[in-house]
């Protein structure tokens, strides 16, 4: 009896527990969604005024929770605190979401949902707001002010691209990535096509299996694992075989016709040389079931020889490398192509393209005060504030010129993620602003990021590697912008489908379909390669994507129209 | 007084009213007891019905839904068309059967095996280290998965390797055909103790009287087990059982979800994460909807054949 009672209670125990983390739950999901009532009266108030701005945007991990210095700055100058609602994955649930549920957030960067939140009437149209209260926006924008427009039929303004106007690219951050290490125990040889990239990697894994703590050193690793296959396995496809990026697309640019650009068969080749490369075994094995965490944490262990991504996408992991003093093992970007035959298209001009871009919603407590809010950040004062930091403590003014101390620089460089969470600079890059290169009245740039900074950026490594291959910056390595014609249409990965068209459907078909079978086609042994790979192109047949592809040129030409008016 | 047999079946039917509400004001109060539940239960589960009307529409957040497209059943047509469909379908239905059997099965032994355990001390620990998995997140589960199938230094093909089984790691999560099977015993590994909570508990409730007449009668353990607890707990086990079935088929998405890949999706995707993806997310809400229909109708199927074959077979019911 005694015992049926025990059991009896900890059965109810456990039920008690199920209840309360189920009430918990509801109770949490309960505060986020209910608007903050102290708030919502603060209208027509002086700007000093506490305010509170609810804002949905991709995750940053380094976010200060306005507790840095730039934070703490903002807050006593604009009386606004901003508090973030991070997406998970790059944010398509969690805003379809918020469509479903006609909730909205002040401020939101809506990325790959933006054609969803126009359509459901999530967006306020900027274009009155901007005429009126914000008088640095219209500025930064200038002669581009118009292409922020939505479509031929619509003129308003919902998002304001966050890409920095008149950017010039000082440094590459895309291409083939090699450790230091390796280049150097190879006497730094040229590297500008996969065979080369190959061999390089294939003499220092056979000479050095493991790293000095007896680790297996890993070849060429992939981020397939997750949506960054994008990034690091479909992408340079077209990079690596002379086509600039057009998101899935290869556009023809005299006739503007759209194919996918799978559909082309120098990729087939550059697919076949990654298949070569698993053959071999120079790629990891986990390559495309990895998840991102796993893959920071192969490179941040220094074992992983050689990387085909974009910096931002594996500069946490180097940031770790450096923290930690490993320099030998950080990473070196060439332009590297398919064959000679072939440059790389990275670079190639587009115009101004606005892109990411940060919208207010219907919800918005005060869209005046958050479009003047926007205005502050990118007027003059803004802009270097949010790029430079607060003189005299993030920089000096050293014979008129903007010099970050030397203490600051060191750990900028090398220990990042810290000095993004303390100072808080990059944190807050939300508004129109100028890109690298341009000058502010005071002769100085805007951003951080021009020739001499970079340089004094680089690690000694970099400079080494750079001073073998007699360049200053890795940018040297590719070709010079002006080796190819601007693409009329900007890029067409900023061209969206419409989000209940048969296209956008026939888009996601082809994307699992990718997803699927590019990694089979490159695990497979090498004599069953064509036979996948004539599948896959099989499949987006099947799935339509002649039909996507005529939509894509008819929205491509319609664009070339609307730029060029 | 006139006997009964005499009234008209319209007086008849009256009276009968009459005593029903007669009982029902002499429970009035039971009555106004229940009432916020049934209020309860029809705001969160009949009112949401209202926007199955969306399915048959071409559903744009923009409008009301008075005001939205009607399409008919082009929905339905797309969806059943829809060659992924059937895959996910299948998936789903693969996983959650074998889920169901795996998942009744342990546990009832588990707790058949702790029930006749004698150390009290030991017995507890047992138990609370064994439901103690249930807590933790399918995120944190799926890192350690990955983490231990990893060819990378990964536990399983060390061991593997060591045991000289193999000679070359296995690339288990790349492998669709394994994919199932690592899904359940990773389940069965968070779950096990938990479901088998509510096994010892009906165990507990069991007259001992029961075990010590069969002792008389010279029953060893198995006996015991086979013919005393195993019934004992059949009726638990019956409910628990055919509640699971009607769930069959919405099983949710985040196992699948963390612990897929790319290379694993034939085999990974389920019908949530399909609908996830194809409905909401492109922001299709009217193909969604379809799905979620779909769901519930062979859902309630589901349960209700389940039922009728244990109502055949046991002439018991559940529902």
């Amino acid at each position: 009896m005694k015992r049926k009672m025990k059991m009896a209670l900890s059965l109810m125990l456990a039920l008690v527990f199920v209840f309360a983390t189920a009430c918990g739950n509801s109770n949490n999901e309960g505060g986020n969604n209910t608007k903050t009532p102290e708030t919502t009266n603060a209208t027509n108030e002086p700007p000093a005024e506490p305010m509170t701005i609810r804002f949905a945007s991709g995750n940053n991990p380094n976010w200060d929770d306005m507790q840095s210095d730039i934070g703490k700055f903002i807050k006593e100058k604009t009386g606004i605190t901003i508090k973030p609602e991070f997406l998970v994955d790059n944010g398509d649930e969690t805003l379809a979401l918020m469509v479903a549920t006609d909730e909205y957030p002040d401020l939101v960067v809506p990325g790959v949902a933006t054609n969803k939140m126009v359509d459901a009437g999530a967006l306020l149209d900027l274009r009155p707001l901007i005429e009126e209260h914000a008088p640095n926006i219209k500025k930064v924008y200038g002669e581009y002010y118009n292409r922020l427009r939505w479509s031929k039929d619509d003129d308003a303004i919902y998002t304001l691209s966050l890409t920095g106007v008149d950017h010039t690219y000082f440094d590459s951050g895309s291409g083939f990535q090699l450790q230091h290490q390796v280049l150097e125990a190879a006497g730094y040889p040229e590297i500008k096509t996969v065979k080369d990239y190959e061999a390089a990697i294939k003499t220092y894994l056979e000479k050095n299996p493991t790293t000095a703590d007896g680790q297996p050193n890993i070849g060429l690793s992939l981020n397939g694992g997750e949506w960054q296959i994008l990034i690091s396995v479909t992408n340079p496809a077209f990079l690596a075989t002379g086509a600039p990026d057009n998101g899935e697309f290869f556009i023809n640019e005299e006739t503007y016709e759209a194919i996918m650009h799978y559909q082309r068969p120098e990729e087939r080749e550059y697919f076949r040389w990654l298949n070569h490369m698993n053959d071999i075994g120079l790629l990891d094995p986990e390559s495309f079931i990895q998840k991102y965490d796993q893959y920071k944490a192969k490179i941040a262990s220094g074992r992983v020889l050689g990387l085909i991504d974009q910096q931002w996408d594996y500069n946490q992991a180097e940031s770790a490398l450096k923290a930690e003093g490993k320099f030998a093992s950080t990473y070196a970007r060439f332009p590297v192509t398919l064959n000679e035959t072939y440059q790389d298209h990275s670079f190639q001009g587009t115009g101004y393209l606005p892109a990411l871009g940060i919208a207010i919603t219907k919800d918005a407590q005060d869209p005046v005060r958050l479009i003047k809010f926007l205005d502050y950040l990118a007027s003059d004062e803004g802009q270097v504030l949010l790029n430079w930091g607060i003189e005299g403590k993030h920089y000096n003014m050293v014979d008129g010129k903007r010099v970050i101390p030397a203490e600051l620089l060191e750990q900028k460089t090398n220990d990042n993620n810290t000095f993004v969470k303390t100072t808080g600079i990059g944190n807050y890059n939300i508004s129109a602003r100028y890109g690298d290169g341009v000058k502010d009245p005071s002769g100085n740039y805007y951003t951080t990021t021009f020739p001499e900074q970079i340089q004094a950026a680089y690690s000694e490594e970099d400079k080494k590697t750079l001073k073998a291959y007699g360049a200053t910056t890795y940018k040297d390595l590719w070709p010079s912008d002006d080796a190819f014609p601007e693409r009329k249409y900007g890029a067409a990965w900023t061209l969206p489908f419409d989000s209940t068209s048969e296209a956008n459907v026939i888009k996601q078909k082809t994307e699992d379909i990718m997803k699927k079978r590019i990694p089979e086609a490159i695990l497979a042994k090498p004599e069953d390669f064509d036979k996948i790979y004539d599948q896959f192109l099989k499949d987006l047949e099947d799935a339509g994507v002649a039909k996507m592809n005529e939509e894509l040129t008819k929205m491509v030409k319609d664009r070339v129209e609307l730029w060029s008016e | 007084m006139k006997p009964l047999t005499e009234m008209t079946p319209e007086a008849g039917s009256t009276l009968k009213r009459n005593r029903f509400w007669f009982k029902a004001f002499q429970q009035r109060y039971l009555y106004l007891m229940s009432l916020p539940f049934v209020i309860w239960i029809f705001i969160f589960s009949y009112v949401p019905v209202w926007g199955w009307l969306t399915a048959f529409q071409n559903y744009k957040p923009k409008d009301s839904i008075l005001d939205q497209k009607w399409v008919g059943f082009d929905n339905f047509i797309q969806l059943f068309q829809d060659e992924r469909f059937y895959i996910v379908l299948r998936n789903t239905l693969a996983m959650s059967t074998m889920g169901l059997i795996v998942g009744f099965t342990i546990p009832v032994i588990f707790a058949l095996l702790l029930n006749e355990m004698k150390g009290q001390f030991f017995k507890r620990s047992v138990q609370t280290i064994s439901y103690l998995p249930h807590f933790v997140s399918w995120v944190v589960v799926a890192g350690l998965v990955y983490k231990m199938l990893s060819t990378d230094g990964g536990a399983v093909n060390q061991l593997l390797m060591w045991l000289n089984i193999i000679d070359q790691p296995i690339q288990f999560m790349a492998k669709g055909n394994l994919f199932w099977g690592i899904l359940t015993v990773s389940d069965l590994w968070k779950e096990m103790g938990w479901n088998s909570i509510i096994f010892l508990a009906a165990m507990a409730g069991i007259d001992p009287e029961l075990y010590e007449a069969s002792t008389v009668d010279g029953a060893g353990r198995f006996r015991k087990m086979w013919h005393i607890t195993l019934p004992g707990i059949r009726t638990t086990f019956m409910v628990l059982f055919i509640l699971s079935i009607g769930h069959l088929i919405s099983i949710g998405f985040e196992k699948q979800f963390l612990l897929g890949n790319p290379v694993v999706s034939d085999y990974s995707e389920v019908l949530d994460l399909y609908a996830l993806k194809y409905g909401i997310q492109m922001g299709r809400y009217s193909y969604g909807t379809a799905i979620g229909i779909f769901n519930s109708v062979v859902s309630i199927l589901l349960v209700f054949i389940a039922n009728g074959i244990y109502k055949r077979v046991t002439k018991e019911t559940v529902i």
